[in-house]
């Protein structure tokens, strides 16, 4: 409360600087007055010398686009691309800032009621866009040229009725297991399709002395990356499960094949880490990056960082999708990047087209990956990831889109997701419950986020 | 005490105590009274829809939650025995003739002046599975590693024993408090009698310092049921549900978005706490009373 007080107070007090500060500014932007908003326009490019003399050459010169997403979609990267927009196409942008979690998701619903979107929004794909009942607030872009090239996977997520509403940003992120390729050439071994295959060798590295498994409980969320990158192998066995189990039809508990995704950290638990009720994420890039472990189950967002970390590892890591059962149904299951939504009624809708296809154009995509990094392929068909792309991510991940072996992550089919989940997967990975149990566990966990969106799962 | 005097002049007009009544009501009794409703409901900030007693029924047949309970009850009786029972003993010895008296009483007194967050990290490090001074000891010592805070049987064991040196101190010093006041008359008529030094604390020294004892239960009793940083600190409710007690579960549940399953978690507790804690004190005073 004190903390929302706080909010209010400052944001009018940076609302009142702004308006003593640029006197008579025109700015397009409304003053909604929403807590957390950043008021400070940033505009770019203001270079006026080289604005009079291209006009010819800049086709929005004098537009000013505004924009709202959060401090991770506003990265380098994306500074880096809307510089470049400015000087090329003379759009002008404006940004507000998401200040994230529930409090961004309540923003962005207010201002959908309110009439008062920004031109551009970028938020996230899946089951928090279809909160929002797109269709009603945003421009369909099924029919975009620059659409065409973007994968389908995507374009599921950004989709409401057949029509799809979003442009992604550049890059995905895969939930795999990410290994040491120095220990597997030592041992000869080789990269596991099934997940017998990788049982048997952790056991013949655990042989060998190493630590075939690395865990971190001691930051929980980590050890989530096991169950919910299961999801491929969950799904191609039960392709309406997602379905059924935001009905309410289906349990975790009895589905065998997701009874299966729980009973994997059992097959595990011989060949952690000593420390791996304390490890952390930190521990776990340290260990990963250093060889100490020899296999993580971790999203690919990690790899840039260890990279960037430690030069050294660069050629080391590898990643491989998380084994299923049949060798020939190998596949990995993906976060979807989030995506760009253009406001339905604004009145800079060629602008912001014209941005949506400047920003999926190869060249600036580069230009995006090679300022911040890559944590997995594009969505975009065609698109080769740079030659400074990490090869886990530019090799190793890259073979399941081309083979079209991917599936989004559990999240992305249903909007239930156990607000516990992460202390499900801790207590399984530990040994403190069974597979069967924390499957059930789960299962009730997600009752209650069902109850609290409505929905009768009795 | 001055009853008769009181009701003759009354100094002050009745309603000198609405501004304190009227802050009492606002901050404590509304919100208790609306806690109540709203623990009956799914609630965010912009609707509430009832759903009788869903909640409570969801909070007890659910383990993550229920299991909550139960840890809460054994992280609270046994830190206020173990309280009890150690502050006593090392209270008697430091009101014995010793020489390092005031030393030993400034050291056993300095963890309290530490805040629980520095304890509960400091000991989590110490208790660290690999890189822990404990296992480090231990191992040096010839003995396998222990996983205090990382194995489900031993978690809350560890805490415990964490909260216990660190609650000790004030125990000690309201024991010390409460020795002190006992007349040397006493011991020295019994020594007259022939009484052996056991014989003086058990018949002398512990009905005696029943007041003082009383106080230690209830505050420290109190005090487990709603403990929440030092867990936090150490596990945060982990590993798994392990160490999760009613203070964390709640605040887990709010942070969730889950507003009507902490309120109800949270009228649970306040249930709870009065349950044990008026019935004890009334106990407790009972016994006092037909002491003194």
């Amino acid at each position: 409360m004190k903390k929302r007080i706080a909010g209010l107070v400052l944001s009018a007090a940076m609302a009142a600087g702004l308006l003593a500060g640029c006197g008579g500014a025109a700015s397009s932007g409304g003053m909604s007055g929403e807590e957390g908003k950043d008021a400070e326009p940033e505009t770019t490019g203001e270079n006026t010398e080289s604005a009079s003399s291209d006009t010819a050459k800049k086709p929005y010169e004098g537009v000013t686009i505004t924009l709202w997403g959060g401090t991770t979609e506003f990265n380098e990267g994306f500074q880096a691309v809307i510089e470049r927009a400015t000087e090329e196409l003379g759009i002008k942008f404006e940004t507000e800032i998401n200040p994230g979690g529930t409090e961004g998701d309540n923003i962005i619903k207010t201002r959908c009621a309110s009439g008062d979107l920004p031109d551009l929004s970028a938020y996230n794909s899946g089951s928090l866009l279809t909160a929002l009942n797109p269709k009603e607030h945003f421009l369909d872009l099924t029919d975009e040229g620059f659409m065409q090239n973007v994968d389908d996977t995507f374009k599921s997520v950004v989709s409401q009725d057949g029509r799809v509403y979003g442009a992604p940003f550049p890059t995905t992120q895969g939930g795999c297991v990410i290994y040491w390729k120095p220990d597997y050439e030592e041992l000869g071994l080789t990269v596991p399709t099934t997940w017998e295959d990788f049982v048997a060798n952790c056991r013949k590295l655990k042989d060998a002395g190493k630590t075939p498994v690395e865990l971190t409980c001691g930051d929980t969320w980590t050890t989530q990356v096991l169950f919910l990158g299961d999801n491929y192998n969950l799904i191609s066995a039960e392709p309406e499960f997602a379905q059924n189990f935001t009905e309410g039809t289906a349990k975790f508990a009895e589905t065998e094949a997701a009874v299966r995704s729980w009973n994997k950290y059992a097959d595990i638990r011989d060949f952690y880490n000593a420390d791996a009720s304390a490890a952390t994420y930190n521990d776990g890039i340290t260990a990963m990056a250093n060889g100490e472990a020899t296999h993580w189950f971790m999203l690919t967002q990690v790899i840039p960082m260890m990279v960037a970390e430690n030069p050294d590892c660069a050629d080391k890591v590898g990643v491989f999708a998380i084994p299923g059962d049949d060798p020939d149904r190998c596949g990995l299951t993906v976060w979807e990047p989030g995506a760009w939504y253009v406001n339905r009624d604004s009145e800079n809708k060629e602008a912001c087209l014209a941005f949506l296809e400047f920003w999926l154009r190869k060249d600036n995509m580069d230009l995006y990956i090679n300022t911040f990094g890559a944590s997995g392929p594009s969505c975009v068909k065609g698109y080769t990831l740079p030659e400074t792309v990490v090869p886990a991510i530019r090799v190793d991940m890259q073979q399941y889109f081309d083979a079209g072996k991917t599936i989004p992550a559990l999240e992305f089919l249903t909007t239930i997701k156990g607000a516990s989940c992460e202390q499900i997967t801790t207590a399984a990975a530990l040994g403190q419950i069974s597979g069967a149990e924390a499957a059930k566990q789960y299962d009730d966990d997600c009752k209650k986020s069902a109850m609290q969106q409505g929905l009768n799962w009795n | 005490m001055q009853k008769g005097k009181r009701r003759k002049i009354s100094l002050y007009p009745i309603w000198f105590v609405l501004p304190a009544l009227t802050i009492f009501g606002i901050f404590f009794l509304y919100p208790i009274v609306t806690s109540f409703y709203y623990s009956m409901t799914v609630w965010n900030f912009d609707s509430a829809i009832f759903c009788g007693l869903e909640n409570y029924r969801m909070f007890f047949s659910e383990n993550e939650l229920s299991s909550a309970v139960v840890h809460t009850l054994i992280y609270a009786f046994s830190t206020s025995m173990l309280k009890v029972i150690i502050a006593f003993f090392i209270a008697v010895f430091l009101c014995s003739r010793i020489r390092t008296k005031d030393f030993i009483r400034s050291a056993v007194f300095f963890p309290n002046l530490v805040s629980m967050m520095a304890v509960g990290l400091t000991f989590s490090y110490l208790m660290h599975p690999t890189k822990g001074l404990f296992n480090a000891v231990l191992t040096g010592l010839g003995f396998a590693p222990v996983d205090f805070l990382g194995d489900v049987r031993l978690a809350l064991g560890s805490i415990i024993a964490t909260d216990v040196w660190k609650g000790l101190s004030v125990s000690v010093v309201i024991y010390i408090a409460g020795i002190q006041s006992i007349d040397r008359n006493y011991y020295e008529a019994a020594e007259i009698d022939g009484a052996s030094r056991g014989q003086c604390l058990r018949h002398i020294t512990l009905p005696l310092v029943a007041p003082s004892q009383n106080t230690i239960i209830i505050l420290s009793l109190i005090g487990g049921l709603r403990s929440f940083d030092l867990i936090w600190a150490m596990t945060s409710g982990g590993p798994g549900f392990a160490t999760d007690v009613m203070a964390s579960v709640i605040y887990k549940q709010y942070a969730y978005g889950f507003y009507g399953l902490s309120t109800a978690g949270n009228v649970i507790m306040l249930l709870l706490i009065s349950v044990i804690a008026f019935p004890l004190q009334h106990i407790l005073r009972r016994r006092e009373e037909a002491i003194v």
